[in-house]
């Protein structure tokens, strides 16, 4: 193993200093899986230099939640300790600074029905929606490579050799190969939020997506407008809650989706595995719900309450990030969703909209879920009122 | 069927015999990190034995050493307020607690200004007493070796080594060497608690230890009775709270403790390695300490709050224990203080007196630190009321 501190410190301070922009005297908040040590010690280390008041790691380990989904008595599945949730309302009435690793591998689930797992969504905890609706807290999700993770990746390549090459590309996506990683992330922020302002100004009202196995209309509400991912809270401060992000996003009409959509990439999902989702919708609604491998966990999950079946992002990629051109399937949404198109079934973001009738119209649900529909064979045009059409994405490129 | 590993029995012995884990119970983990193998099987034996949750608190020492080291000094008393509102919350409904020591980077607060470290309590916080005090839970403190730990407690021997020899050490004072652990612990904890009983009868009206560099009286209320590791939850259900126990205690009279005493083993408190510690008492109350090293760490802790520079705590061990004869420092309480008759400063056990009059002078206090006193060559005596001295430990050897 080559020596990363330097790397781990570079991605540390990007987290702290950039992505979640701690201010002083503030709260720090991070979760972390136990293979993921020496980052969240950067990060602890950080938080502290840059004046955090106090820095709370919450550990977590998908071995123990291993034993549960094994041996936990059915009706208890799910139960969530309401701790957790207190933790992340304590957090919000701090207005605190939160950080949230990912990585972590679903291999340790292997052999567990999926319908059991499927109940246990932790550490994910419905608060967490909350808070990012409420603005309260500056926050930043990042990777953070492991070996369980770098074997999923590249299971070709022997343990040590698959850590390198996860590590090679996680310093090229976070741009930590430049001498000033942060000046770059603004420089391509830039570029993001100019393409979400034209997007915004040409007021579709839908959006297409048309390739292979996809064939999807999602309406927009009057007013969803596009943003890139640099969030502002209540207290006025910047923080970009995606480390890396590539994306422009809106908030769709959970009513006006039709048609049929064939994902591109497999995800995990709260730790399953699901890979050739197919879906057809009317009316906003699933009339059909297939995948390859997890149809079963996710199908539990969209049946997990009223809003969870219908969509509450569309997001659209380019590829000129630097996440698609690697043409790697990272299991991890952060990345993926980074890599191309897609949508997410679920709660959604009311932010994007700007009347309060449109909010009221949102998606509401108690998770949030992206997979990837987009690739350079998937063309997306915009569609206005009137039923004009205008092409968006071709090739994977900006049209607008 | 395979046979059980270490772990696995381990687990065992600490949920059924130890925490006496219940169906239907929620389970708090406090583990250290380096436990993974250990606290796993835990969490795996308490969803087998009914648990509803097991809620896996991990403790890393390194994040704490980043704390202190870099935070502003007027911040280090913080503590999240759901720290302790879990634990609350934990006796509000009869959950139980289990702590899994490690002590996986000994060292890790090496460097730091010991007086910055005697304000910051996590995670030994005072709401872990509360829920002891009003014998709300059941609960169990329990071990498991690591490198770090090893390298610590036998520095001469090569890494490996001195791993396999603390996981022996630990095997054996655990009676995890034994064909049924379970009974040996049972038949062990017979036998204390008669030694217990007769101490008891006796009614000594006070405790006077004589050694090199020790000549300590300890007086006793009139209704101090003594107690072993066996633990009456407030509804009845018992527990063994220690593992392994050696120990028979009892809560002495806070204003009546005069003399001198050394330390004949080192203190491991919140992370700092405390040695060669020398208290003189007059009325109960410490009024000088010294110490070879980090005497301001038990200096901050004793000036906490009124009690904490008294006694709540005098406990007998003889040498028939595991631990004693293996003449290892551990430099850790569980085991040490297993070793060795100890006191501690700090708060009481209200179940070590009988009457409520007596229930009011047990000290009180946010600490409780124990110390270790005894050893073969510091000998005990029961004094009566009249001053008349009966033997009780010659040699390490009982004789009551």
């Amino acid at each position: 193993m080559r020596d990363r501190s330097r790397d781990l410190e570079r991605l540390a301070e990007l987290l702290v200093g950039f992505g979640a922009n701690l201010q002083p005297g503030q709260l720090l908040g991070v979760t972390a899986y136990l293979d993921m040590q020496e980052l969240a010690r950067e990060i602890v280390r950080a938080g502290y230099r840059r004046g955090a008041r106090y820095v709370d790691v919450f550990w977590w380990d998908h071995h123990v939640k291993r034993a549960r989904a094994e041996l936990a008595d059915e009706a208890t599945l799910d139960y969530v300790p309401p701790w957790i949730g207190d933790r992340f309302r304590w957090l919000g009435d701090e207005h605190a600074a939160r950080i949230g690793l990912t990585g972590a591998s679903a291999k340790v689930f292997d052999g567990i029905d999926p319908a059991r797992l499927g109940r246990d969504l932790l550490p994910y905890v419905g608060e967490i929606p909350v808070l990012v609706n409420e603005r309260t807290t500056n926050w930043c999700a990042g990777p953070c490579p492991n070996a369980g993770w770098a074997q999923r990746v590249y299971p070709d390549l022997d343990p040590a050799e698959a850590l390198e090459k996860l590590w090679d590309d996680i310093v090229w996506i976070c741009r930590l190969d430049t001498d000033d990683p942060t000046g770059a992330w603004r420089e391509r922020m830039t570029a993001i939020v100019a393409s979400a302002e034209r997007l915004t100004e040409r007021r579709f009202d839908a959006i297409h997506f048309k390739g292979p196995g996809t064939d999807l209309t999602v309406g927009l509400l009057p007013s969803s407008t596009w943003l890139g991912a640099d969030f502002t809270t209540v207290d006025g401060t910047t923080h970009y809650p995606n480390i890396p992000t590539e994306e422009v996003f809106t908030t769709p009409d959970p009513e006006r989706v039709d048609g049929h959509v064939s994902a591109t990439m497999p995800l995990e999902m709260y730790g399953s595995f699901i890979s050739g989702i197919r879906l057809e919708f009317e009316g906003g609604r699933p009339t059909k719900i297939d995948a390859d491998v997890g149809a079963d966990g996710l199908r539990a999950a969209m049946a997990r309450d009223d809003g969870a079946s219908r969509l509450g992002e569309v997001a659209l990629v380019d590829r000129e990030g630097r996440i698609g051109p690697l043409e790697t399937v990272f299991y991890q949404t952060l990345l993926d969703e980074n890599a191309a198109s897609h949508i997410a079934l679920g709660n959604a973001y009311t932010f994007p909209l700007e009347d309060e009738a449109d909010q009221a119209r949102a998606n509401r649900s108690g998770i949030h879920v992206d997979f990837m529909i987009g690739s350079n064979e998937v063309d997306v045009d915009g569609i206005s009122a009137d039923g004009g059409r205008v092409p968006v994405l071709r090739g994977g490129s900006w049209q607008l | 069927m395979a046979a059980l590993s270490d772990a696995e029995r381990c687990a065992q012995l600490i949920v059924e015999v130890g925490a006496n884990v219940q169906e239907g119970q929620d389970v708090e983990i406090l583990a250290d990190l380096g436990t993974e193998e250990l606290t796993r099987a835990v969490a795996g034996a308490a969803y087998r034995r009914g648990a509803r949750f097991v809620d896996v608190v991990w403790w890393d020492a390194l994040v704490k050493r980043e704390r202190l080291l870099h935070a502003r000094e007027e911040t280090l008393d913080y503590v999240p307020p759901e720290f302790g509102g879990r634990i609350l919350r934990l006796g509000d409904e009869h959950g139980c607690r289990i702590w899994l020591i490690g002590n996986p980077i000994p060292d890790a607060l090496a460097g730091v200004d010991p007086a910055r470290a005697g304000r910051d309590r996590m995670p030994r916080i005072e709401e872990s007493s509360t829920v002891i005090h009003d014998r709300s839970i059941n609960w169990c403190i329990s071990c498991w070796p690591t490198p770090g730990w090893a390298a610590q407690v036998f520095p001469e021997l090569p890494p490996e080594e001195a791993f396999q020899r603390l996981r022996r050490e630990l095997r054996h004072v655990t009676r995890l060497d034994e064909p049924d652990p379970a009974a040996a612990w049972r038949t062990r904890i017979a036998e204390l608690t008669a030694v217990a009983a007769r101490l008891t009868e006796r009614r000594f009206d006070a405790l006077h230890f004589r050694g090199p560099g020790t000549d300590l009286r300890v007086g006793l209320l009139p209704s101090s009775v003594w107690g072993t590791g066996t633990f009456e939850r407030n509804d009845g259900l018992e527990c063994l709270v220690n593992i392994p126990t050696e120990e028979v205690f009892t809560t002495p009279d806070a204003e009546r403790v005069d003399g001198v005493v050394r330390s004949t083993k080192p203190l491991e408190y919140t992370g700092s390695l405390i040695e060669g510690i020398v208290v003189r008492f007059e009325g109960g109350r410490a009024v000088e300490i010294v110490a070879d090293r980090n005497v301001e760490v038990l200096r901050v802790a004793a000036a906490k709050d009124d009690g904490a520079s008294r006694l709540g705590e005098v406990a007998l061990v003889d040498g028939s224990g595991r631990i004693g004869p293996l003449g290892t420092v551990f430099s850790n309480t569980l085991l040490d203080e297993n070793s060795a008759s100890h006191v501690a400063i700090g708060s009481s056990y209200v179940s070590g007196v009988e009457d409520n009059a007596d229930r009011a002078r047990a000290n009180d206090s946010r600490i409780h630190i124990d110390f270790m006193i005894g050893s073969p060559e510091v000998d005990v005596d029961g004094l009566d009321a009249d001053g008349n001295a009966v033997p009780v430990l010659r040699g390490g050897a009982w004789q009551v």
